[in-house]
C-alpha cells in the first residue's frame, strides 16, 4: 500500500512539475461549478420536470405529459405577454440609453458642481423598487396626485384625463417612465465610468485638428463607449425580461392584460392560480428566450471577440 | 489543437460536470426531504403551532395562546403563535400546508379557502371535539359554524369576527345635498343624480384597481335580484344559471348605475386602490359620498381620520331591488375567520383545549375591543365602549339576516378567484354581459 501511494505521489509530482506552463488545474473551477449546479442547473432541471406535471403546491405533482405546453401554446394571454415584454423592453432601452449616455458623459467631468449634482441624481439607485413604485402610485393618484394638481397638463385626452392606470397606453407609459426614473442613475454610473476611461490625448488631438464639442462626442466619445453601450443594453435586456416588482405594485398587469409581462404572468399562474405546472412552462420559455436573445446580442455586437477600443492609443 | 476547439471541449466537460453535480444534488435533496418527512410524521414534540394572518389584531390571538398555555394541558404541550405578515396569506399558507412545517391550527376564511385542503385530506373534522365538549358547538351562531362545514363535518371554529359588507357614506356630503341614505335601488340612482348635480365628482368611490371591491357590487346585486339560492346553486355546479333572465337583470341594474356615472367617468375606478387608502381619502374629503365595503372600513377610516370616523361616517344596509327575489336583510361579506386543524396534528387534545378559549368571555371581550364582531351567542351581552353603536348595528343586521353570502372569491376555490376578479372588473369596464356570464359559467364547481 505504502509503496503504491509513494509511486502515485511520484507520478503526480512528475506531471505537475516540468516546464509546461498552462492554465490552472481544472479542479480550481470546481467550487464555482458546484455552486452553479446547485443554484442554477438543479432548480432548472426541477422546473423542466414540473412543467410536465400538474401541481397546486399540495400533495405530489401528477404527470400530465405535454398537456401544460399544449394549453399554453394556445393561450392568448401568454402570446400577448411576450408582446408586452417586448414593448416594455424596447421602450426601456430607447428611453434610458440616450438619457443615461448624455448624463454619464456629462457627469464624467471633474467639476465640483457636477459631482454634487450626480450624487443627488444617484439617490433613486439607493431605493428599493417597491418603495419607488409605491411613491409613484401616490404621486400619480388621479384625485390627489400630480394629475389633479397639474390639471392643465394631464387633463386632456393624451393623458386619458389623468386616469393613467385605467388605459393600456398610459399604463405602459407610467411603467416606462418609472423604469426610467429608477434605472437611468445606474446606467449613468456605467457610462460615467466608461467616459472617464477614454484617454484625454484623443480629445487633445481632435481639438488641435479643429473638432468642436459635438464632433468630439460623435467621433471619439461614442465609438470609445461602444463596449459600455453593449454592456448597458445587455443589462437592460435581461433586467426587462425579468422585471416584475414595478408591475406588481403599479398596475398588477392591468388594465385587462395590457401590462401583464411574461414574468408577471408566471407569477399569476404560480402564486395566484396555484398552477405550478403552467408557471414552470413559462419559466422554461423565459430561460430559452433570454438565452437566445443574449446569444444574438453577443454575436451581433462582437462582444465575444473582446476587442479593445484602445488599440493603437 | 486550436484554442477554440480546446475551449469547446472544456465547455462540454464543464457542462457535463455541472449536470452530474445537479443530478447528485437532486438525488441527495430528494433523500434528505424524504428523511425529514418520516421525522415529521411524529411532528414536533410538546408543541402545537398556531398560524394566523399577521396584522394589528395579533395581540388578542397571543392572549388566547397564553391563556391556553396556563391550563393543565398547556403546561404539557405548549402552543406557539406564528404569523404570516402581508396580504398574501392564502398564497403562503398553501405552500406551507404541503410541506412538513404545516401548522397544527391555522387561520382561514372557511368556504373555498379550505376546500382544497379538505380534499387533499389535510383537515381534521371537528365533530369528535364537539361531541366530547358540546359547548364548542352551542357557543357559536349556527349559521356561522355552517359556513365552515363541508358535507357532514365541521372544519372551523370562529376566531375573530364577522365582517358584513355595508354601504358607508359621508354624512356631511349627504346633508349638504339634502339627501337621505338610500333604501331602494331607485333611491340610490336618484341620490347619484342629485350628487352629480351638486358637484360631487364621484358619487360612489370604488377601488377598481383592487378588483375585489368591485365584486361586492355583484354579490349584492345578484342576491337582491336572483335571491340567495343563486350562488349556492351556481356553486353546486348549475353553471347554466349565469345565462338566465335573473342574471341578465342583475347585470343590467349594475350597468344602469355605471352608465349614470355613479363611479366617475368610465374606467376611472381602475386607477384607484382601496388597499392604498385612496378611496377612503375620497370619502373623507367629500370627493365621493358612498363606498361599499366590509365592516373593517370603520378602522380603515379611523386610521386616516379618527374624528371623521366618530362624527361623519354613516353606514346602512345595501338597498333593496323591488321585484327581486332577495330579502332586504340578506348580507354578503366575510362570514367569519376560523381556526382549522391539521389532520396529522400530534396533540389533538391540546388543540381541542386551545379551541375552547375562543368562546371564553375575556377573549370575546378583547375581540370586541378591537371592533371585531364575534359570533358567539354571548356577544350581545358583552358589547360595550365607544364602538358599541357600530357593533350593535351590525349584530342586529346579522341576527335578522335570513342569508349571509360568503364573498364569491372565498366561496369558490382559491384557484378560481383570479378568474372571478377578472370577470367582474371586465364587466364594469366593458358592460359586456355575455363575456361575464361565460366566464362565470366556466368556473369549476367547489367540491
Amino acid at each position: 500500500m505504502a509503496a503504491l501511494a509513494a509511486t502515485s505521489r511520484q507520478r503526480r509530482r512528475k506531471s505537475s512539475g516540468g516546464l509546461k506552463i498552462g492554465r490552472p488545474s481544472f479542479l480550481w473551477s470546481l467550487p464555482a461549478i458546484t455552486f452553479f449546479a446547485i443554484c442554477a442547473i438543479a432548480p432548472l432541471c426541477v422546473v423542466v420536470w414540473l412543467s410536465f406535471t400538474s401541481w397546486d403546491a399540495l400533495g405530489s405533482p401528477a404527470w400530465v405529459g405535454a398537456g401544460n405546453w399544449r394549453t399554453l401554446f394556445h393561450d392568448p394571454t401568454l402570446r400577448n405577454s411576450f408582446k408586452v415584454t417586448a414593448i416594455l423592453t424596447g421602450l426601456g432601452i430607447v428611453t434610458q440609453t440616450p438619457v443615461s449616455l448624455l448624463l454619464g458623459v456629462w457627469a464624467a467631468g471633474y467639476q465640483r458642481n457636477r459631482a454634487i449634482l450626480s450624487a443627488l441624481y444617484f439617490i433613486p439607485l439607493l431605493m428599493s423598487a417597491t418603495a419607488i413604485s409605491i411613491v409613484w402610485l401616490s404621486l400619480l393618484d388621479p384625485y390627489y396626485g400630480l394629475p389633479h394638481e397639474l390639471h392643465w397638463l394631464f387633463g386632456n385626452g393624451f393623458f386619458e384625463h389623468g386616469y393613467l392606470f385605467s388605459y393600456p397606453s398610459t399604463a405602459i407609459g407610467v411603467l416606462t417612465f418609472v423604469g426610467m426614473w429608477q434605472w437611468t442613475p445606474f446606467h449613468t454610473l456605467i457610462y460615467q465610468g466608461g467616459a472617464r476611461a477614454i484617454p484625454q490625448v484623443l480629445y487633445q488631438a481632435a481639438a488641435i485638428d479643429g473638432a468642436g464639442r459635438f464632433r468630439q462626442f460623435l467621433y471619439i466619445t461614442l465609438p470609445q463607449l461602444r463596449n459600455t453601450i453593449i454592456t448597458s443594453v445587455v443589462l437592460m435586456l435581461v433586467g426587462s425580461l425579468t422585471s416584475f416588482d414595478t408591475i406588481l405594485i403599479l398596475t398588477s398587469g392591468r388594465p385587462g392584460i395590457s401590462t401583464t409581462s411574461t414574468s408577471y404572468y408566471m407569477y399569476i399562474k404560480g402564486f395566484q392560480q396555484f398552477d405550478f405546472g403552467s408557471a414552470s412552462v413559462i419559466g422554461v420559455l423565459l430561460v430559452i428566450v433570454s438565452t437566445i436573445i443574449s446569444l444574438i446580442v453577443v454575436r451581433a455586437s462582437g462582444w465575444d471577440k473582446m476587442r479593445s477600443t484602445q488599440e493603437g492609443v | 489543437m486550436s484554442p477554440s476547439r480546446k475551449w469547446v471541449r472544456r465547455g462540454v466537460v464543464t457542462a457535463a460536470l455541472a449536470l452530474v453535480g445537479a443530478a447528485l444534488f437532486a438525488a441527495f435533496g430528494a433523500r434528505s426531504s424524504g428523511a425529514a418527512q418520516t421525522r415529521s410524521n411524529g411532528r414536533p414534540a410538546n408543541k402545537i403551532v398556531v398560524l394566523v394572518y399577521g396584522d394589528a389584531q395579533n395581540p388578542v390571538e397571543q392572549y388566547a395562546v397564553n391563556t391556553y398555555n396556563k391550563t393543565a394541558e398547556g403546561k404539557k404541550v405548549k402552543a406557539v403563535l406564528e404569523t404570516i405578515p402581508g396580504a398574501n396569506y392564502q398564497t403562503k399558507l398553501q405552500t406551507l400546508m404541503g410541506s412538513s412545517n404545516a401548522p397544527d391550527v391555522f387561520f382561514n376564511w372557511g368556504g373555498g379557502s379550505i376546500t382544497q385542503f379538505q380534499k387533499a385530506g389535510l383537515l381534521l373534522p371537528l365533530n369528535s371535539f364537539m361531541k366530547a365538549n358540546p359547548k364548542l358547538k352551542s357557543s357559536f351562531l349556527p349559521s356561522i359554524l355552517n359556513a365552515a362545514k363541508i358535507g357532514k363535518n365541521y372544519y372551523g371554529i370562529p376566531m375573530r369576527g364577522t365582517q358584513p359588507v355595508m354601504l358607508f357614506y359621508n354624512k356631511s356630503v349627504l346633508a349638504a345635498n339634502h339627501l337621505t341614505p338610500p333604501k331602494t335601488w331607485a333611491d340610490l340612482l336618484s341620490d347619484v343624480a342629485a350628487l352629480k348635480k351638486g358637484g360631487v365628482q364621484v358619487p360612489i368611490a370604488l377601488g377598481g384597481a383592487d378588483q375585489w371591491p368591485t365584486l361586492m357590487w355583484f354579490e349584492y346585486a345578484y342576491d337582491r335580484v336572483a335571491g340567495p339560492s343563486f350562488v349556492t346553486d351556481a356553486l353546486a355546479g348549475q353553471s347554466s344559471l349565469w345565462k338566465t333572465a335573473a342574471s341578465n337583470k342583475a347585470l343590467a341594474d349594475l350597468g344602469q348605475l355605471i352608465n349614470a356615472g355613479a363611479f366617475g367617468p368610465s374606467k376611472s375606478w381602475d386607477s384607484v386602490y382601496f388597499t392604498k387608502n385612496q378611496t377612503a381619502q375620497m370619502v373623507i374629503s367629500g370627493q365621493a359620498a358612498f363606498e361599499l365595503m366590509g365592516s373593517w372600513y370603520y378602522s380603515t377610516i379611523q386610521s386616516q381620520s379618527a374624528s371623521f370616523a366618530a362624527k361623519s361616517l354613516g353606514y346602512t344596509a345595501f338597498p333593496s331591488i323591488p321585484g327581486g327575489k332577495g330579502n332586504l336583510n340578506d348580507l354578503a361579506g366575510n362570514t367569519e375567520n376560523y381556526y382549522s386543524v391539521l389532520a396529522k396534528t400530534r396533540y389533538p387534545q391540546a388543540v381541542a383545549d386551545f379551541l375552547t378559549v375562543m368562546y371564553s368571555p375575556t377573549f370575546v371581550k378583547k375581540e370586541l375591543g378591537l371592533g371585531n364582531l364575534t359570533t358567539t351567542t354571548s356577544t350581545p351581552a358583552l358589547i360595550t365602549g365607544t364602538t358599541a353603536p357600530y357593533l350593535k348595528y351590525q349584530y342586529s343586521l346579522i341576527k335578522k339576516a335570513p342569508a349571509f353570502q360568503l364573498s364569491w372569491d372565498q366561496a369558490w376555490p382559491q384557484t378560481d378567484s383570479n378568474a372571478i376578479h377578472t370577470a367582474v372588473a371586465g364587466y364594469f369596464d366593458s358592460l359586456d354581459a355575455g363575456t361575464f356570464e361565460t366566464a362565470m359559467a366556466g368556473l369549476k364547481p367547489a367540491s
